[in-house]
Parts: C-alpha cells; structure tokens; sequence
C-alpha cells in the first residue's frame, strides 16, 4: 500500500490515469502502465467515464495488480445499485485493490449508450458511509460480514469554483472527508493558485489534495477547455505559448511536465496525470519530471 | 390519476411546529379522487393540527383554502394576495403541486403533506394500483393494453420469468404475473401471435436515463 504510505510520509506522488480498452484486448493497457511503473506511486482505473461503455474498472484494476502495479480504483454510483457496489467492493479487496475513489458517474446521456437506464440508488455520501460500514464489518443491511475490508479511500472535488458554487463544494468535500475520504482528486489545474482558495477552505482538516494535470493534445483542446469549462482556469499566455511552439504536441508534454513541476513547487500531495488515451506518452512526461 | 397518501401527522408537526400561522392547500384533482389530499382531507388534517397545538397550549391560525389544480399557473393565482401571510403552507397536491407552489411563492416556506405514489388506477374504494411508470415510450400496444414496465417488477418485456406461479408473481403472491396477464388477454383478443413478436432493448432516454424530461408543443404556445 505505497499510495498511504507515500502519502502519509509527506512525499510528492504521481497517479497516473489509465483508461481500460474498449474491448478484451489489455496489452495496450498493461505495457503503458508497465513502461511507467517505476515512477508512478498508484494508476487510476477510472469506471467508465463519460459513460462511454469499456472494460470495468474492477477487472483492469485486477489487471495490473496482478502485474505488481498498485491501483486506485473508481467506484461509480451511475450502473449498480447497492447490492452490486457493495459486493465488488468486496470482490476488490479479496483481489488486493486496497485505493478506491468513489465517484458519481456521469449521465449516461453524456456517453454511447444513450438508451441505458442510470441506476443511481444510493448517493456518493451514502456509498462512503457503505465503505465505513464495510470496514467495521457490516454490510448496509447490517449483516454482519465474515472478514472486513480496509480501504485507502478517496473522491472527486470540484476545486476549480468560485464564490458560492466554491462555499458548496468546500463543504461537501468536508462531508466526503468526514465520511471518510483520505485524499481528493481534483479538475484539471493548469496554474496550482486557482485552486488555492479551494484548499484554504480545507485547511481544519486532514486530507490529500491531488490535482489532475491532464495532458492537452491540441491548442483546440485547449481553447475548448477554456471556454466551455468554467471550473478550469487556462491563461491565454499557455494557449499561445502551444500555438506558436513548432512542435505543438511537444509543446503540450512540455506544459504537463511543468504543471506538475509546479504543484510540487506548491507543495501538494502528488499530482495525477491524465493523458485520456494518450498513455503512450506517459513516459515523455515522467522523463520530463525527473 | 397520480395516487398518492397523506403523510404520518407526526411528520408534518416536525415541519411546521414552529409555525404561527398555517395554510394547508388542497388540490380538487387526482389528490381528490384518491382522498389523500382534496378539501375534506385538508379539513381533517386542519382539524388535527388545531388539536394539537391547543394541547400544546399555543395559539396556532390555520387556514384552509383547497385549489381546483395546484400544478398550473392561473389556479396557483388565486392565493397570490395572501400566501405571504402564512409561515408556512403544507400543500395536499402531489409532488407536481408542492413544487409549482415553492416555485411560484419563492420565499415562503412549502411542504408536503402527502407522499405522491404513483400513476394508477382506482380498483375499488380505498385500493389503488399502479398502471403507467410514465416512461415516454408506450409499448401497450404489443401488449394486450397491459404494461409490464409498470406491472412486471422486473420490468421484462418478452415474457414472464421463472418466478411466476399460477399467475402470480414471485415477488408478492397477491399480485398477479403482468406476463400472464398479457397473454390471458392476447388470448381472449386472438391476438397471441402478438407475444411471438420481440419487444426491442428498452430506450430508457425518454424515460429519467436523459434527466429530468420536458414535452414542448410548440403548435399550442403563443
């Protein structure tokens, strides 16, 4: 359990997302992680994000933890209902997934099952207190379980809010944090000061803030991030910086290496890398770092 | 009509018993029919608050006023001049009614004074069942006019499951198999090569799988 105890001992981490294959085929997955291995503290096995349909997180996190590679792997209140959460929670930890990160899930009308039914029976408070509950032993009917898992547990937080909509979110990342959540994964951070506020807000309690910092692939995607994501701040000058650089796609590797720089330089957690079906290029960017 | 049931006494004193003043607003639609939350339900409740503020020996105005519809503007209109001099109103409508009246009366404090159930059917005086989920894509008529998406509690659409027994289903013995009912009906229609048909995967987008859902006619706005 490298992630707690790196965590713990005040050590700048790296996660690293890896996103599972559309399909069964998992070398692409495995050897992209593997080529990392070394450097990257956790990977995070998102479940299926966008509500784009693909392989779950509970079976690639098996995956690579059966290659060694330790996981945090996202439990997702969109497609089971409390029966089906609570057992492969259990399933995942008799499998040595010991990081979680409990997210809500996204609307399936954002993915490629337009047609499916959200299921969305508990909340993502009340699927934290299920973990607590696990932990001591219980199931939520209050069944008495034959050996209790212990979880290193964590969520997401929109850090990158202002004025109101920042005052809700700060308060229910203290209600995830009273529920038991260790550390919080946050939006894409380009400038480590546009979540500062966030973190202030944090301050009277003990949790790990770990800000994405997400390989951009294009300055289209950029700009798009821009405009259409109010919760993440890009200056015009990185924007323009990529435009003008010869070689863009090295340019946006060259911006993740020093985002990351400067989140340690700011003194957080760790950061994750997301390079979103970009993994291939997760070892440019660990050189970078080194 | 939407069926619904009055709420326990006990959990509408816990909203409104810091209350001086009190409407409770009933509804003369489904709330009615139902006898959940129309103008003689919003009397009995009225009458029960009263008693028990008096043995609390508090001095509580309550006042009764029981709309034609709550979930449309003109109706709602009508307490326009004196929904402000309430604490507090505990509307009888339906979950529809309780929100169109927060909605429209931003500031004052609403609740609910029934718990909204389902759309269904009167069987008989005081039993109602439930006949219609509302999921925006009407398969009745493969079905014999019988729906298992609200009838079937496993919401199958091409046949029954293993648990039916005598007609009944697995879940409840009381409640009737939506499947055997479907074909005893296709039957009797002379329709059973209709149950040979295979009902498509289900498009839950127009049922909440999209979010909260609207219809628009724009042929009928202004």
């Amino acid at each position: 359990m490298q992630l707690k105890r790196r965590l713990e001992a005040g050590e700048f981490t790296l996660l690293a997302e890896i996103e599972p294959p559309k399909g069964v085929n998992i070398s692409p997955m495995i050897d992209n992680a593997a080529k990392v291995k070394e450097d990257i503290t956790a990977f995070v096995i998102p479940e299926m994000s966008n509500a784009v349909m693909r392989m779950s997180a509970l079976g690639s996190a098996m995956m690579l933890q059966n290659k060694r590679m330790e996981t945090i792997m996202q439990v997702c209140c969109r497609d089971r209902n409390r029966i089906a959460l609570q057992a492969d929670l259990l399933s995942a930890y008799a499998c040595g997934i010991e990081n979680i990160m409990a997210v809500t899930g996204e609307d399936p009308s954002y993915g490629d099952h337009h047609q499916a039914a959200a299921v969305y029976d508990i909340t993502i408070d009340d699927l934290l207190t299920a973990v607590t509950e696990l932990q001591a032993g219980r199931d939520m009917a209050g069944i008495e379980l034959d050996g209790k898992p212990d979880f290193f547990m964590g969520a997401t937080a929109n850090a990158g809010l202002s004025g109101n909509e920042l005052d809700r979110e700060a308060d229910a990342a203290k209600r995830k944090i009273d529920a038991g959540v260790r550390f919080l994964i946050t939006p894409p951070v380009f400038v480590p000061d546009a979540i500062e506020p966030f973190v202030k807000k944090l301050a009277d309690r003990d949790v790990f803030v770990i800000p994405t910092v997400v390989l951009l692939k294009s300055v289209g995607m950029a700009r798009y991030m821009a405009r259409n994501m109010p919760n993440v701040h890009i200056p015009d000058e990185l924007i323009q910086k990529i435009q003008k650089a010869p070689d863009k796609t090295k340019e946006c590797t060259h911006v993740a290496v020093e985002t990351v720089r400067a989140l340690k330089a700011a003194r957080f957690s760790g950061a994750l890398i997301a390079t979103i079906g970009w993994e291939h290029k997760l070892p440019d960017i660990i050189h970078g770092i080194k | 009509m939407i069926i619904a049931e009055k709420k326990p006494i006990e959990e509408i004193i816990g909203y409104v018993d810091d209350c001086g003043k009190l409407l409770i607003l009933g509804c003369n639609e489904c709330v009615t029919v139902c006898e959940a939350g129309g103008k003689k339900e919003v009397g009995i409740l009225a009458s029960a608050l009263r008693m028990y503020f008096l043995n609390q020996g508090r001095e509580v105005k309550i006042d009764e006023i029981t709309l034609e519809r709550q979930c449309d503007h003109e109706y709602l209109e009508e307490i326009r001049d004196v929904a402000d001099q309430y604490d507090a109103i505990v509307s009888l409508a339906c979950g529809v009614g309780v929100q169109f009246v927060a909605e429209k009366y931003h500031s004052q404090r609403v609740y609910p004074g029934v718990n909204t159930c389902f759309l269904g059917a009167t069987e008989e005086r005081g039993r109602w069942s439930e006949r219609c989920q509302a999921c925006g894509t009407c398969i009745l008529a493969y079905t014999g006019g019988i729906c298992p998406i609200a009838r079937c509690a496993k919401r199958l659409l091409n046949g029954p499951c293993g648990g039916s027994s005598n007609g009944k289903c697995e879940v409840n013995p009381e409640l009737d198999c939506a499947w055997q009912l479907i074909i005893d009906r296709l039957k009797a229609l002379g329709r059973l090569e209709d149950y040979e048909k295979l009902l498509e995967i289900k498009d839950w987008s127009t049922d909440r799988a999209g979010g909260p859902r609207k219809v628009v006619r724009e042929d009928l706005q202004i």
